[in-house]
């Protein structure tokens, strides 16, 4: 990414401390003080680093909340400028309090450093809560852990105008950098899970319950305390797995019986515990999850399964466990692969919405007949108009879905509206709960009117991939087609445009009773039909007179919710 | 293991061209050693070897035989 730093104070650009920064991103520190510029400038459209140290705006005589206010107000000006403007380039606000005084003076009241301190962080939250491009770092935090006193330099600010040493400008560098990494790569969604000495001490196949190291004081405890680190992960969005090579039994009879397991059976999303080799059961894991490895990240106390697992998966992000276990709890905490911006509703139940498909995927395989499995697992599928209420899901569904997706196009919220407004247009939600579990809303068809009423075009038909399996598509097809039929459309044509991911939706149109258009006597009146074509998509179309849609015996008994 | 100050040059200036043998190098031998790099220099010197400079060392300290002898002064031979 290309960045624009800017300061109160000067930070020393060339030096080596911004070095492995300046190898990931291109920066530009522009002129000593420009910031108020930078943030103002309507033409800035790089992402803005703002580094603020309020020592250079605090004045000796501000002391009381009126002249708090007016300073904060010349200082949030330019960035309130910008946040006005609705640029969508994130822009991070790194800021460090002014140095304390003396604890004697805190003692009954705050300082003037700390009280000002406050409401500068309390007008940057509520300004974030507002403006999701602005993201605020607090460097007080970051320097806390290198040590405040070795990262501030008064011989430096004396004679440069820094007020950093280089530990101090190296620690902002790399918080920076955690931050901008964030930016451009998503967090890992999966921690995989070592049994055996990892989430407890000791072996349980041959220690017994009762033998094992956890609950009691010392080692005991940090075992205790580790498993609360992945707890509070799970609770903050993180999708729970084990891989263990035990007797499964043994490894449940731990979960459900000793009484200092923090973690619960239930915590566990999917898990792989046998004899087999590990890197082969977390691919079987990612699977079955039906994620990407590189969502995936893995602990082991044992170097060597961590680097058997990082040889043969290398897309998976194989943690460096401390050597002892007291320091697991702190490291884990720390670990920012698994750390996000924002905590969602969805993302907290993503446990319960990954183990329903695990469950359906195991379950699934281990039955011969799928279509009478299918017709068993209760499946409630319902169609839902584009309204309000649904809008931001509909173009979260747009934005995200990359796998079953024909033709991935990338509909705003105000394109949806538009389109759903047009006449003649069906466009239309599935949501869908069966035995297990409410999915939520999880697909979406749009077919638009052409230039000739006997032809309708799908625009849209994407299904998430954690319902697939269920021949939803076909549902969602049906469902699409009925009130095309009644509008009198003869023709529905379809076409598939070759995305990065979305390989499995390639057959999707063929197998569903659609015809390359080549091979229809009415393709030049469907082809001048419709506009707005890719070029490399592949185009074809259903006569909806004689139409038969597969696998509708599987919805057939009419579950659709009225 | 100690660096000699050409080793020092070369972290703070990965990219600049300079010959490392000769012991005059001094702020200005090659664009990049202007007086914000010279900066730059002197807090790698300092990280290095431990010690810290005044402000009138960091400004008058313009040659690398002047960085010696104020390394000598704190017993570091460079």
């Amino acid at each position: 990414m290309d960045i624009r730093l800017t300061s109160t104070s000067f930070l020393m650009p060339g030096n080596s401390a911004w070095r492995s920064l300046g190898e990931a991103h291109q920066l530009d520190f522009g002129a000593f003080g420009d910031w108020p510029q930078v943030l103002a400038d309507p033409a800035q459209e790089t992402v803005v680093a703002w580094v603020v140290f309020l020592d250079d705006v605090l004045s000796v005589e501000a002391s009381d909340d009126a002249s708090f206010d007016a300073l904060l107000a010349t200082l949030l000006a330019p960035l309130d400028a910008r946040l006005a403007r609705g640029s969508q380039r994130p822009v991070l606000v790194a800021w460090t309090s002014a140095a304390g005084g003396s604890v004697i003076e805190a003692a009954r009241t705050p300082s003037a450093s700390r009280a000002l301190a406050a409401r500068f962080e309390a007008a940057l939250y509520e300004r974030a809560r507002q403006a999701p491009a602005l993201h605020v770092l607090p460097l007080d935090q970051v320097f806390a852990k290198a040590g405040r006193d070795r990262c501030f330099d008064n011989r430096n600010y004396y004679a440069a105008h820094c007020r950093l040493s280089m530990t101090g400008l190296g620690a902002l560098a790399a918080a920076l950098g955690e931050i901008l990494h964030r930016l451009s790569a998503p967090a890992r969604k999966v921690l995989v899970l070592d049994c055996d000495n990892t989430l407890w001490g000791g072996v349980v196949g041959e220690d017994g319950v009762g033998g094992l190291t956890l609950g009691q004081d010392g080692t005991g405890a940090a075992y205790v305390d580790f498993q609360r680190a992945v707890k509070r992960l799970a609770q903050r969005g993180t999708v729970l797995a084990i891989a263990s090579k035990n007797e499964e039994a043994d490894v449940w009879s731990v979960f459900d019986t000793h009484p200092a397991m923090v973690l619960k059976r239930q915590d566990m999303a999917a898990w792989r515990i046998n004899w087999s080799d590990k890197s082969h059961n977390i691919a079987v894991l990612a699977e079955e999850l039906g994620i990407g490895l590189d969502s995936i990240a893995f602990w082991d106390d044992n170097p060597i399964e961590r680097e058997t697992v990082r040889a043969a998966l290398p897309q998976v992000l194989v943690l460096d466990c401390p050597q002892q276990v007291i320091d697991w709890p702190k490291a884990l905490l720390e670990c920012s692969a698994f750390a996000r911006f924002e905590v969602t509703a969805e993302d907290r139940r993503k446990t319960a919405l990954y183990k329903a498909r695990a469950e359906f995927v195991t379950e699934l395989s281990e039955r011969s007949d799928r279509v009478s499995f299918l017709r068993s697992i209760e499946l409630r599928p319902q169609a839902l108009p584009i309204e309000p209420a649904s809008l931001a899901r509909a173009a979260q569904l747009c934005a995200k879905t990359n796998q079953f997706n024909l033709r991935a196009a990338r509909h705003s919220p105000a394109d949806l509206t538009e389109i759903a407004r047009t006449d003649g247009a069906v466009a239309l939600l599935a949501r869908l709960s069966d035995r297990f579990g409410d999915h939520g809303i999880v697909g979406l068809a749009i077919a638009r009117p052409t230039a000739d009423p006997d032809v309708a075009f799908l625009d849209t038909f994407l299904l998430s991939c954690r319902v697939l399996g269920r021949h939803l598509e076909a549902w969602l097809l049906d469902a699409c087609v009925r009130p095309l039929r009644e509008g009198g459309v003869r023709y529905l044509a379809g076409e598939f445009i070759p995305r990065e991911r979305n390989a499995m939706a390639a057959g999707f149109l063929a197998e569903h009773g659609f015809a390359p258009l080549e091979s229809l006597a009415a393709r030049d009146q469907v082809r001048a039909a419709i506009d707005g074509l890719a070029a490399g998509g592949k185009l074809y179309t259903a006569d909806l007179k004689s139409l038969a849609i597969p696998h509708l015996e599987i919805y057939a008994d009419d579950k659709v919710a009225a | 293991m100690t660096k000699s100050l050409p080793d020092l040059l070369r972290e703070t200036f990965p990219k600049a061209q300079f010959d490392a043998a000769d012991p005059g190098l001094g702020i200005e031998s090659f664009p990049e050693w202007d007086s914000l790099g010279h900066f730059n220099f002197m807090l790698q010197v300092e990280e290095h070897f431990g010690v810290q400079f005044t402000v009138e060392e960091m400004s008058e300290l313009k040659a690398l035989p002047q960085i010696k002898a104020a390394l000598a002064t704190r017993g570091i031979a460079a």
